[in-house]
């Protein structure tokens, strides 16, 4: 009898946790596909003749959003070989080396984590400006990596310290220098920390609305950016093309964050609770 | 094996150059900002903590941190009790666990700006289907464009659902390092389920929650994107958050000074909300020491 009650619990705490999650991502996905009148029939209508209208007048009339993917990708594969780089060779460092300057520096990455994107944006925005980095990929790149070196740093630091110093040490003794060892050796031993990283980053970079917001224009405009555009043009009418760009924008990313759920769980727990 | 400075120094430069010349250098040059009077093509004038006092009289700042707060202390403390409910409930054992985990990730990945698509169209108080649904109980339609409150609940419940996986996350990897031989010993003492909750889980995943909550209590606090894509603010800048607040200084009305010094009060406000728990943190790493 109680056990009865126990599982009718679970289930009944399943279909919560399955609506709440998964609801708001499936109707949009599948009113991308469905004629415009019937999106907002209810009960959700679930037999319905698919249709592409909604893809093709994005394509059509916002031929931006296109390119703000292709500016999108650009920036997250920079600030991703960038941030992933950089949080090994400091991680290796801090798995390494002791010190009290070294131990202090450490201590600065966290404290730093305390200083809002908004509030940098300030000095940064004249400073863009006069450096000609202001809408250009790379500047939003470098600003989406340092965001994450903080993390980056503790996640590759955990993942190396459970590798045996033995390896560091054969290493030298067959004479390779540290870089040496820690691109040939140790890199691929923490090759999913490294995986880790680059998962917290490519979501973030391919997500981030603020600083695209704030940096870029034209040139190197994000699709974030334009989705936001489109949202506010948005008539009240014509909610298809909506859900056609927030389902582009969205798709790659979901699929991403589902195959590499493993990373994520992991420099989630190495990250955030030992940083 | 003997490192050179130069070594340790280049292994850690890249990181530290980022930080030191996106966010350091900034932050105290914001310091000095907060200070000055400055604006697009007027030379920067000293005048002392004026920024500060101009925004402190300011009727909009004091609703803007009074909305964040409520919105911040809200959305974090619900996101813990349901993510400590969703870490017991995978811990006490799902069919399908791997699936159900992906299911509760899925929001993790979705942008802000998508979240607000979906949200403004379940919400959407003439056609959308949660309006329909309150409708089917008798209840009247979140009419969030219209009315500050509503489009409050709207944001709050928003941020619960995009950050929700985070905390969840942290919360069940603390929970499935509980040693199994605990709850062992404590069947065989004759606790119940709640005893040994209360007894068992909850003592050692303590630091966890604190953690969980210090991450969420300071990066809430920096809430925009949600306010800024669903209300920017509105109805008459009713349903500003510190940081919109701080970007309509800045970019709209030109008044560096006065934003850099909102800045600021947003790293001491975001320090305040979350000084309990960094003081509760700071005891239980004490205690562990010790």
């Amino acid at each position: 009898m109680k056990r009865a009650a126990i599982r009718a619990g679970k289930a009944l705490a399943v279909a919560l946790i399955l609506l709440w999650s998964l609801a708001p991502i499936a109707l949009i996905f599948a009113a991308s596909f469905k004629p415009e009148r019937d999106i907002f029939a209810f009960p959700p209508r679930l037999a319905f003749t698919p249709t592409l209208e909604h893809y093709a007048a994005l394509w059509a009339r916002w031929p931006d959003f296109f390119v703000g993917l292709g500016n999108s990708l650009i920036v997250t594969v920079i600030a991703t070989i960038a941030a992933v780089g950089a949080s090994l060779c400091s991680g290796y460092a801090y798995s390494r080396f002791r010190g009290t300057w070294l131990e202090a520096s450490a201590f600065g990455l966290i404290v730093v984590r305390l200083i809002p994107p908004i509030v940098c944006t300030l000095p940064l925005f004249p400073a863009a400006n006069a450096l000609g980095l202001q809408d250009t990929h790379a500047w939003l790149a470098l600003l989406y990596a340092t965001f994450f070196v903080s993390l980056g740093t503790f996640v590759m630091r955990s993942f190396i310290d459970q590798i045996p110093r033995e390896l560091d040490e054969a290493a030298a003794v067959d004479g390779a220098g540290r870089f040496a060892t820690l691109f040939r050796i140790i890199a691929p031993v923490a090759a999913q920390g490294m995986l880790a990283v680059a998962v917290f980053v490519i979501v973030y970079a391919w997500n981030e609305f603020l600083f695209a917001f704030i940096f870029t224009s034209t040139r190197a405009k994000t699709a974030p950016l334009v989705l936001a555009e489109i949202v506010g043009n948005f008539d009240g009418v014509e909610w298809g093309v909506l859900f056609a760009a927030a389902s582009v924008q969205l798709a790659p990313v979901l699929v991403f964050v589902v195959l590499m759920q493993k990373y994520l769980v992991a420099g989630l727990t190495a990250g955030a609770t030992k940083g | 094996m003997r490192e050179t400075l130069a070594t340790r120094l280049a292994l850690i430069a890249p990181t530290q150059g980022l930080v030191l010349a996106v966010l350091v250098l900034p932050a105290l040059y914001l310091v000095w900002l907060s200070l000055h009077t400055s604006s697009f093509g007027i030379d920067a004038r000293w005048v002392g903590l004026d920024n500060y006092r101009h925004i402190l009289a300011d009727g909009y700042f004091w609703r803007s941190l009074k909305n964040t707060a409520i919105i911040v202390l809200v959305v974090v403390h619900v996101e813990l009790l349901l993510g400590l409910l969703m870490a017991l409930l995978f811990a006490s054992g799902l069919p399908m666990k791997r699936v159900m985990l992906a299911v509760v990730l899925a929001p993790y990945a979705v942008s802000e700006v998508a979240a607000v698509v979906m949200w403004r169209y379940l919400f959407d108080p003439e056609v959308g289907h949660v309006a329909y649904l309150l409708a089917a109980v008798g209840l009247p339609a979140l009419d969030w464009a219209v009315n500050p409150l509503h489009g409050m609940v709207l944001v709050a419940l928003l941020s619960v659902w995009l950050h929700l996986p985070f905390t969840f996350m942290i919360l069940y990897a603390a929970r499935l390092a509980v040693p199994t031989e605990l709850y062992e010993a404590a069947r065989i003492d004759g606790a119940s389920g709640w005893q040994a909750f209360r007894r068992v889980t909850f003592p050692l995943i303590v630091p966890a929650i604190l953690i969980a909550a210090l991450f969420r209590l300071i990066f809430a606090f920096r809430l925009f994107s949600e306010v800024w894509l669903l209300t920017s603010g509105g109805p008459a800048r009713s349903t500003e958050v510190v940081a919109v607040y701080l970007y309509l200084e800045a970019f709209r009305y030109n008044a560096f000074g006065a934003a850099a010094a909102t800045g600021w009060l947003m790293v001491v406000g975001s320090l305040l909300l979350a000084a309990p728990y960094l003081w509760r943190l700071a005891r239980e790493r004490a205690k562990d020491a010790a």
